[in-house]
């Protein structure tokens, strides 16, 4: 959680949290229906620089946190360059293929991944689940019961990790073998699930019954008072207003300036 | 319900009701899968403003009663049960047992705005009544709006108490509030306890009772079929039942004396005389030689010792030895490194400096074959976790003890009889077959002991074995430990208990602040030498038995004068 700290609050951080859960659903639909490689490459690119200014994170390590989806936006794009069905052969090597339609559809998907990214990560870093769920439950009528039973397994998930860590030192203490292969996977996950989970699940109970104790009525969400008020503010407009203003650079400048300018990549 | 006032007029019935806090009559519980009933005809009550502590042994069903009393159980907790009256009360609070799964909520605020909330307190109210619950438990922070992780465990149960007071509870219910608590925060939530009382109900469940002993109106003594043994004054009860609470293992005051009168006790505490340990038989039976013992290497050596993780050393030790035979008590506040030296001792963390093991040393680096090299290394050390069921490996009760010595190559058969002989030895004979979840938790304490102990390992690491253990099975522990040692094992204990460090082990490490700061005999190890006295006065402060001082005391006059 520390590592998402910002070190400026920017508007993204003050709008309201179902505005932006809103905006960003909005923005990945946009995102699938593209079917343009210019649009989607100035996509992946707008939003990565949204990202980087309103992330409030600082860039360097938003840089960082953007590696896997590098290599995720390298293997998707590879694969379907090599692999992929096209009538123009460029290159041909045993079962690789690449043709031009092949290569024009890897990058479109590698920029998609990207694109998605940037946009997700957009609400990941600006949001905490405990505002996420609050404004769900005031905004959206989201049951408290359902809210309130996400944070308080988000708060349980850092123990089942202390756990796991600990088992494996139990396991290295006992002196369990790695097997090898296949059977090996199988039989070390089990050592490790049913020993988890069995905490877990006990662990679980426990706060559910700390819960109950403490007067919670899961479905007594009309009375209820909130210590985090949400409402709608100026910053949900201006922020509509600027991811809007995002695409629709993103979709000018593919209509100004493409580097491909080849149009639908769908094969049919 | 009309059943249990029918001999009583109206009015009569009206003023039972205003004086009773909370009230069940003739209640039978059993839950799914047992064979027993929990409660046969149980009645119990407790008068407005009454302090009631209920004792009993593990598994007699006092938590289940506190469930009950606060409407829980049926309420939230669906359990067949049956009863004639059961009078819950109009407000009422909470405490549990474990520190770290009390809280839904990842900020000390938002817990108690949780519980705010749900009383549908107006927000502008909420700070102050925050703050005002957090003033009445002696928490002071400085910060609301605090990560509830950042906070001690001790901490931790204070707000959950000041999260049961938002509920303005007429009756509290606290269900072994202290018992994973260090001595200190035992202490605090206790005061805490105390400071809150004022005007309401209590009652409590609790198997470490120094700290209210004398401080509750009233206890309840169960006997292990859930049944009411005795009901009365704290000195009535305690005088009355000495035997009941010995056997059902109650931390009740004055326990260690006791049991360090007891037969088993007084061959547990024996002092050993560490000057004649040097020149002669320094281990019991063991009956070597002059020479034998001066060539007696020790088992661990340790130069410019050094624990790391992620690169940042956690605990170092300039230098440091340990014998065969000894037993040492390792002591100091929490994260000062005491459970890192154990784990950087038995290479699960990575370290640095000079380790001699069993007079060959230890060689650190991460290549292949000095990694394989340690390890087969390592392995005479054994290692006891904290949680034993993480350390549980097979379906069988039979089959861990087994395993454990099958990794070190033993011949089936011979391993087969060598784990029934150490069940027996641990009292877990006749269970082979069950699961090892299934056992109370003493006894899963006791087998993950057994798998470590089995395989005899020069060696023996137990990090905080007697945590929230009652009284009976702390004993049973350290009496196994101290077979072991008889037989020569080394033995490093990390422990918060006081009483062990000075009753059982042979010396004392204290760690602070990732160093070691001072490692010394124990009371028991000088047996009855001048530095006897300095010893007790040396640890630290937290020397929270003034008995063991002035005993010491007395011992030291006495070879003065």
């Amino acid at each position: 959680m520390n590592i998402w700290n910002p070190v400026r609050i920017t508007w993204l951080h003050r709008a309201n949290p179902v505005v932006k859960l809103g905006l960003i659903i909005g923005l990945f639909f946009m995102t699938v229906l593209t079917h343009n490689l210019d649009f989607v490459m100035y996509q992946a690119f707008v939003f990565t620089v949204c990202l980087l200014v309103l992330s409030g994170v600082k860039p360097w390590k938003m840089l960082l946190f953007l590696i896997p989806f590098l290599l995720a936006f390298i293997s998707s794009s590879s694969s379907m360059m090599l692999f992929g069905k096209g009538d123009t052969i460029w290159w041909e090597w045993g079962l690789f293929r690449v043709s031009e339609e092949s290569f024009y559809r890897g990058l479109h998907l590698g920029f998609k991944g990207i694109a998605f990214a940037s946009e997700g990560l957009l609400l990941v870093t600006t949001t905490s689940s405990v505002d996420l769920f609050y404004s769900l439950m005031q905004k959206l009528r989201l049951a408290p019961k359902y809210a309130y039973s996400f944070m308080a397994s988000i708060r349980l998930l850092p123990m089942v990790w202390e756990e796991y860590v600990i088992r494996r030192q139990a396991l290295k203490v006992r002196g369990v073998l790695p097997i090898r292969g296949i059977r090996g996977i199988v039989s070390r996950a089990g050592l490790y699930v049913v020993p988890l989970l069995a905490q877990s699940i006990r662990r679980a109970h426990r706060v559910a019954a700390a819960m109950e104790a403490k007067q919670f009525d899961g479905d007594g969400a009309k009375s209820r008072t909130y210590y985090y008020p949400f409402r709608y503010s100026r910053y949900d407009l201006l922020v509509i207003g600027l991811l809007a203003a995002a695409a629709c650079c993103a979709y000018i400048a593919a209509g100004y300036f493409p580097w491909f300018g080849i149009g639908d990549v769908r094969f049919d | 319900m009309s059943n249990a006032v029918v001999g009583l007029t109206p009015a009569q019935s009206a003023e039972t009701s205003l004086e009773q806090a909370v009230c069940v009559e003739g209640l039978r519980l059993k839950y799914p899968g047992e064979d027993r009933l929990m409660f046969k005809d149980l009645s119990f009550s407790a008068a407005r403003g009454e302090k009631v502590l209920l004792l009993g042994p593990s598994g007699c069903g006092k938590s289940t009663l506190l469930q009950v009393l606060s409407g829980m159980i049926p309420r939230a907790t669906e359990v067949p049960m049956k009863c004639e009256v059961q009078r819950v009360p109009d407000s009422w609070g909470y405490v549990f047992q474990d520190p770290d799964t009390q809280f839904c909520m990842p900020y000390v605020d938002e817990e108690l705005a949780f519980v705010l909330e749900n009383l549908s307190v107006p927000r502008e109210e909420m700070r102050e009544r925050m703050q005002a619950a957090l003033e009445e438990v002696g928490l002071d922070l400085d910060e609301l709006h605090m990560p509830i992780t950042h906070l001690s465990q001790g901490m931790k149960q204070r707000l959950a108490l000041a999260s049961a007071l938002l509920l303005e509870p007429e009756v509290l219910f606290l269900d072994e509030p202290s018992a994973l608590l260090d001595p200190e925060g035992r202490e605090q939530i206790w005061s805490a306890v105390k400071a809150v009382s004022e005007g309401r109900t209590l009652i409590i469940v609790e198997h470490r009772i120094e700290e209210m002993a004398h401080y509750v109106d009233r206890v309840v003594l169960f006997s292990p079929e859930g049944e009411i043994l005795g009901d009365g004054p704290p000195a009535v009860i305690f005088a009355d039942y000495e035997q009941e609470l010995k056997s059902y293992g109650i931390w009740y005051p004055g326990v260690w004396k006791d049991y360090a009168r007891s037969p088993a006790g007084k061959e547990l505490f024996a002092p050993i005389d560490g000057k004649d340990q040097v020149a002669g038989n320094r281990l019991p039976g063991d009956g070597g030689t002059l020479p034998d013992v001066l060539h007696r290497e020790p088992v661990i050596r340790l130069g410019a010792f050094r624990g790391m993780r992620w690169n940042k050393p956690v605990i170092s030790l300039p230098s440091a030895e340990v014998y065969p035979g000894d037993f040492i008590a390792v002591i100091g506040p929490n994260g000062a490194g005491k459970s890192s030296l154990l784990l950087s001792l038995m290479g699960l963390l990575r370290a640095e400096g000079t380790y001699e093991l069993c007079g060959e040393k230890v060689i650190q680096g991460k290549r292949r074959k000095v990694r394989k090299e340690r390890e087969r290394k390592l392995r005479q050390i054994g290692f006891v976790f904290q949680n034993p069921e993480l350390q549980f490996l097979t379906e069988r009760i039979g089959d861990e003890v087994v395993y454990s010595l099958l990794v070190d190559q033993m011949p089936p058969e011979e391993a087969q009889m060598q784990a029934d002989r150490c069940l027996e030895r641990f009292g877990l004979k006749g269970m082979d077959g069950r699961h090892p979840y299934q056992l109370s938790t003493g006894q899963k304490r006791r087998l993950s002991v057994a798998t470590a102990m089995a395989r005899q390992p020069a060696v023996l690491l137990l990090d905080e074995p007697t945590f929230g253990q009652d009284a009976r099975n702390t004993f049973a522990i350290l009496e196994m430990c101290e077979q072991l040692r008889c037989t020569g094992t080394a033995i490093l204990m990390v422990t918060h208990e006081m009483e062990i460090a000075q009753r059982a082990a042979t010396h004392i490490w204290e760690i602070r602040e990732g160093q070691l700061t001072s490692s010394m005999p124990s009371p028991r190890w000088s047996g009855g030498t001048e530095s006897k006295r300095h010893t007790v006065a040396g640890v630290n402060g937290a020397a929270d038995t003034p008995s063991v001082i002035s005993a010491a005391h007395h011992h030291h006059t006495g070879v003065s004068s």
